[in-house]
């Protein structure tokens, strides 16, 4: 009985699959040969732009443009550390407790480890890099206040004051501490900064 | 972090539809400081498996004044708060809060609605790799009760026997002193009843539901309300005890008063005796000092927590009476 009846299932016909699907990029629909897809494409979107994949992110690093393909979990800072190989963004904490990472979003001083690179499409990032590379007064001072002693923690600092001096280009020591609290610094250089960042703005002010 | 499928919502039905499709296993993303960090160390019971960004949805992020209320968009950052001009004349515990909340850095990033939607920062609970099955996440027990519990609940626990957690928000004891609404894309509630005591959630919120706006009544003139933050370091920590008041008067009294401390308890508490004692009398030093005791009468700490009833009463007893400086 039981034998007769797996004989009956295997007769049974199974339809034919087609070995290769096509779906369309702009559509979405799906066709079974490629004679198909190609007359539907060339009919329905010979118009149009190809779209772009997901996950593509036109971004803006240090006023050089960037095209690049990014998974959902890459952090900025591991998109600027690990992918295009700008070194100075520190990883730290990576939980944006001490400001390692920060980097000029679009104007705002922000943490580029709790950020998502897939958010950051069309966006416009500067890092220390960028403002080393313009020449900016606080490298200098930096340097000559000696704001540093291990460095690890430097250009966060400096990006953090970089954005302060971008909108207040006289700040006062208060004003300065207010704007690197989220900095940490395990050696400790504190007193150093609103030295060196003071200095720079009386540079940039031409005072 | 492990994967996950990101969605950028262009619309707030779309975000909606999107958060319906995963029922309840995809999170909303905004400035993204708690909830990244919540997925860095795998504290999740449930591991989401989308993040829909609302940043992309347009008109989230406004502060208008008008017709008595001051609207505040779900998006608005706690950086434009802190600053706004409007704000600090009119609403000042809610600017005062908001530029005390975290580091500038993430005021820069984090929203006023993830503010009152983050999770709670109890380090069992945000131990990595649930190290800790808690109540929280469907284990057993609190561990707080028997463990170190010196940053948990003095007014008792969420349930029978529950949560020791404490809500970290700083802004949301501001709102409520100033008597806001939180509109969401299914209802308006007030923000007292925003906040679930229930093991699991923090905040009313259903599984589909999105913060769109924060609505405040505009005070009366001759209103004022004050906000003090008790912490260990004063530019990133979360609030030991944090404390608004907000006091309208009459003719040199009070005329109306709400009182509202946080992380005390696993959500806002409103110190209503201390409200109570000081409702139609002359704000001095003794009666902000007894509405200070009022409002921590029914304080049960825990065995390392029992330096915050005095923190608690202190804050009190002073956000009365910057109120009621001239």
């Amino acid at each position: 009985m039981i034998r007769k009846q797996r004989n009956e299932k295997s007769t049974i016909e199974t339809p034919i699959m087609p070995l290769a699907r096509y779906s369309c990029p702009y559509c979405l629909r799906v066709f079974d040969s490629f004679e198909s897809i190609k007359s539907h494409v060339l009919t329905v979107h010979a118009a149009e732009t190809l779209p772009e994949p997901e996950g593509t992110v036109h971004i803006t690093v240090n006023g050089q443009r960037y095209s690049l393909q990014v998974e959902p979990d890459w952090t900025l800072q591991y998109l600027i550390h690990d992918q295009l190989g700008m070194t100075g963004t520190k990883l730290m904490c990576d939980r944006g407790a001490c400001g390692s990472c920060t980097v000029i979003l679009n104007g705002r001083p922000v943490l580029s480890c709790m950020i998502l690179a897939i958010e950051c499409n069309g966006k416009e990032v500067e890092t220390v890099e960028g403002i080393a590379a313009s020449g900016h007064p606080l490298i200098e001072q930096y340097v000559k206040h000696h704001c540093m002693q291990c460095g690890y923690c430097t250009p966060g600092f400096v990006v953090t004051a970089k954005a302060l001096l971008d909108r207040n280009p006289d700040p006062t020591e208060l004003e300065i501490g207010e704007a690197l609290g989220g900095n940490l610094c395990r050696c400790g250089t504190y007193p150093q900064h609103p030295k060196a960042i003071r200095e720079a703005a009386r540079i940039l002010r031409g005072a | 972090m492990k994967k996950f499928v990101h969605i950028n919502a262009r619309t707030l039905d779309e975000a909606v539809s999107s958060l319906r499709r995963y029922g309840g296993r995809a999170g909303i993303i905004a400035g993204g400081t708690d909830l990244l960090g919540k997925m860095k160390d795998e504290i999740l019971p449930v591991y989401p498996e989308a993040l829909i960004n609302i940043k992309t949805i347009a008109g989230l992020d406004f502060m208008k004044e008008d017709a008595g209320v001051l609207r505040i968009g779900a998006l608005t950052r706690l950086e434009d708060i802190a600053g706004e001009s409007v704000v600090r004349e009119k609403y000042a515990a809610l600017a005062q809060a908001a530029a005390r909340t975290a580091s500038p850095h993430i005021r820069q990033m984090g929203t006023i609605a993830g503010n009152l939607c983050q999770d709670v920062r109890c380090w069992y609970y945000r131990n990595p790799k649930n190290r800790f099955p808690c109540l929280r996440k469907g284990g057993g027990k609190c561990y707080a009760i028997d463990g170190d519990n010196r940053y948990h609940s003095i007014m008792g626990g969420s349930v029978e026997g529950g949560c020791y957690a404490v809500h970290p928000s700083d802004t949301a004891p501001a709102l409520i002193a100033l008597n806001a609404r939180v509109v969401t894309t299914k209802r308006t509630v007030g923000l007292e009843d925003f906040f679930q005591v229930g093991v699991a959630k923090t905040i009313i919120l259903d599984a589909d539901e999105i913060v769109t706006e924060i609505q405040i009544p505009t005070p009366a003139s001759g209103a004022k309300s004050a906000f003090l933050k008790f912490a260990i370091r004063k530019s990133i920590d979360f609030p030991i005890v944090n404390c608004a008041s907000g006091i309208q008067f009459s003719k040199g009294k009070v005329a109306d008063a709400r009182i509202c401390l946080n992380a005390v308890w696993v959500r806002p508490y409103r110190a209503v005796k201390a409200e109570k004692i000081i409702l139609k009398k002359k704000i001095d030093q003794d009666l902000a000092e007894s509405a200070g005791n009022a409002a921590v009468s029914e304080a049960k700490p825990m065995e390392h927590n029992g330096y915050m009833v005095p923190i608690a009463k202190a804050l009190v007893k002073r956000s009365i009476l910057a109120c009621a400086q001239p």
